[in-house]
């Protein structure tokens, strides 16, 4: 195993390039690339890769919720994937849209999940195949899960709001421009019509990229550690919601501290600061203090 | 009959019945052109736009030349290499799609060819990245079209 992996809490959820290599044709295997371009895995992909889109495929078509168990199921099984495939993530973005989809996953109990250390820029870095030809996978049976785990690791507006009212350890994920509440969205991205800008009081500025090394891979355990156990303060028995802007980038976070560190109580609030910032009366804080 | 200019009524005519897979690959077609259509070593232009924009991931260059005798315009889009995908199989396609148009016939031009080209699907999924480069463009001709009306009335 990776040297770097063996210290995380669940090695078993990153893998890198050389192992994934070694498991393209493994029937047991499919590899999910996820991405923020949409059009990116059709310019070449990692052979034997299917496309999952994390707006397309995992999110209802009209209201702003994931899709159900049934359309879950459907995703899966259109992908040649069975409750016992093991599935490896990777995509642009260091991965956010990977971690993201990951996360969906999850929301439906499809937990054998792996992710791509560096995901794709990584990869064609490394000098390892692309190609352009898409596989058709046999459809599979995948049997609906009896229900979505919204309770386990999804949190919503009010769950956030209590969670804020209590006290209770709160990650904002975004840039620290967002966090101050001088700009509503990432820099150079879109602004996507959010009213107001800041904070959700009490929450704690952590960007996501404290996270990341440059060429996209997860820093080491004791990097992380230092990041969010030692500077942070969190406790193994925390109750901990992370947010962003769409949930994207806090799944990023989500994946690091429930699996690499092992924060057994992490919950991704992917309603985010797109809908806190346009809810009325929505308490904020703006500034560098959590507030 | 449609308002657009006849190469872009070609590239309409050619993606607007296949269906999405088919619209996908030929995308990526375009996608792989869209690095030959920035401006060549000692081409001049009379307009240049460099700029990044918060619609677009990476920093897009739009250089416009309109012929004095023709009013034929000639665009010539330089993309940063952040630039998404649609965006770059969208430059591709209307670089030739209002290759020779007047500027007055750019700006005419309707948005409503995009979803034809790119299909429903992708629109939805994301709507800002496709009309960028058209926006751009059309951008240029207004400001070419703004000083020839202030050359003219000098």
């Amino acid at each position: 195993m990776n040297s770097k992996f063996s210290a995380y809490a669940h090695p078993e959820a990153l893998v890198d390039g050389e192992w994934l290599s070694a498991h393209l044709d493994d029937p047991k295997i499919r590899i999910v690339e996820s991405n923020e371009d949409v059009l990116l895995y059709d310019t070449g992909h990692i052979p034997g890769a299917v496309h999952i889109d994390w707006r397309g495929d995992l999110q209802d078509d009209l209201t702003r919720d994931y899709v159900t168990p049934e359309g879950f199921a459907a995703v899966c099984a259109k992908n040649g994937i069975t409750p016992e495939t093991t599935v490896v993530f990777y995509g642009d973005k260091s991965n956010w849209w990977a971690c993201y989809a990951l996360w969906a996953f999850q929301l439906f109990g499809h937990r054998n999940v792996k992710v791509l250390d560096g995901g794709r820029d990584k990869w064609i870095a490394e000098g390892r195949p692309i190609t352009r030809e898409k596989v058709k996978y046999s459809p599979t049976e995948y049997p609906v899960p009896a229900r979505r785990r919204d309770d386990d690791i999804r949190a919503f507006y009010a769950d956030t709001l209590a969670h804020a009212r209590a006290k209770r350890p709160l990650i904002d994920v975004r840039s620290p421009g967002e966090y101050r509440g001088e700009i509503t969205h990432m820099p150079e991205y879109p602004q996507e019509g959010v009213l107001r800008g800041g904070h959700v009081p009490g929450a704690r500025s952590v960007p996501w990229k404290t996270a990341a090394n440059d060429d996209g891979t997860f820093k080491s355990f004791d990097e992380l550690k230092a990041i969010y156990t030692d500077k942070l303060g969190l406790k193994p028995d925390d109750e901990i919601v992370a947010y962003c802007r769409i949930g994207e980038r806090s799944s990023h976070t989500w994946f690091v501290l429930n699996y690499l560190l092992g924060y057994p109580n992490v919950r991704n609030y992917d309603g985010s600061w797109t809908e806190w910032g346009n809810m009325v009366r929505a308490p904020i804080a703006k500034g560098e203090a959590a507030g | 009959m449609s308002d657009y200019p006849a190469a872009l009524t070609e590239i309409v005519d050619l993606f607007e019945h296949l269906p999405e897979d088919e619209k996908r690959e030929n995308l990526i077609v375009y996608a792989d052109a869209a690095a030959a259509c920035g401006p060549a070593e000692g081409e001049t232009f009379d307009l240049e736009d460099v700029r990044k924009d918060e619609e677009c991931t990476d920093t897009v260059g739009v250089f416009l030349r309109v012929d004095p005798a023709t009013r034929a315009a000639h665009f010539r889009v330089n993309l940063g290499p952040q630039v998404q995908t649609l965006t770059k199989a969208m430059t591709a396609i209307l670089c030739q799609g209002l290759e020779g148009a007047t500027p007055e016939a750019v700006l005419a031009v309707p948005q409503d060819f995009v979803p034809k080209i790119v299909g429903g699907q992708l629109v939805r999924l994301r709507s800002q990245t496709v009309y960028y480069i058209l926006t751009r463009m059309k951008s240029a001709c207004k400001v070419w079209l703004n000083r020839e009306r202030t050359a003219a009335g000098a």
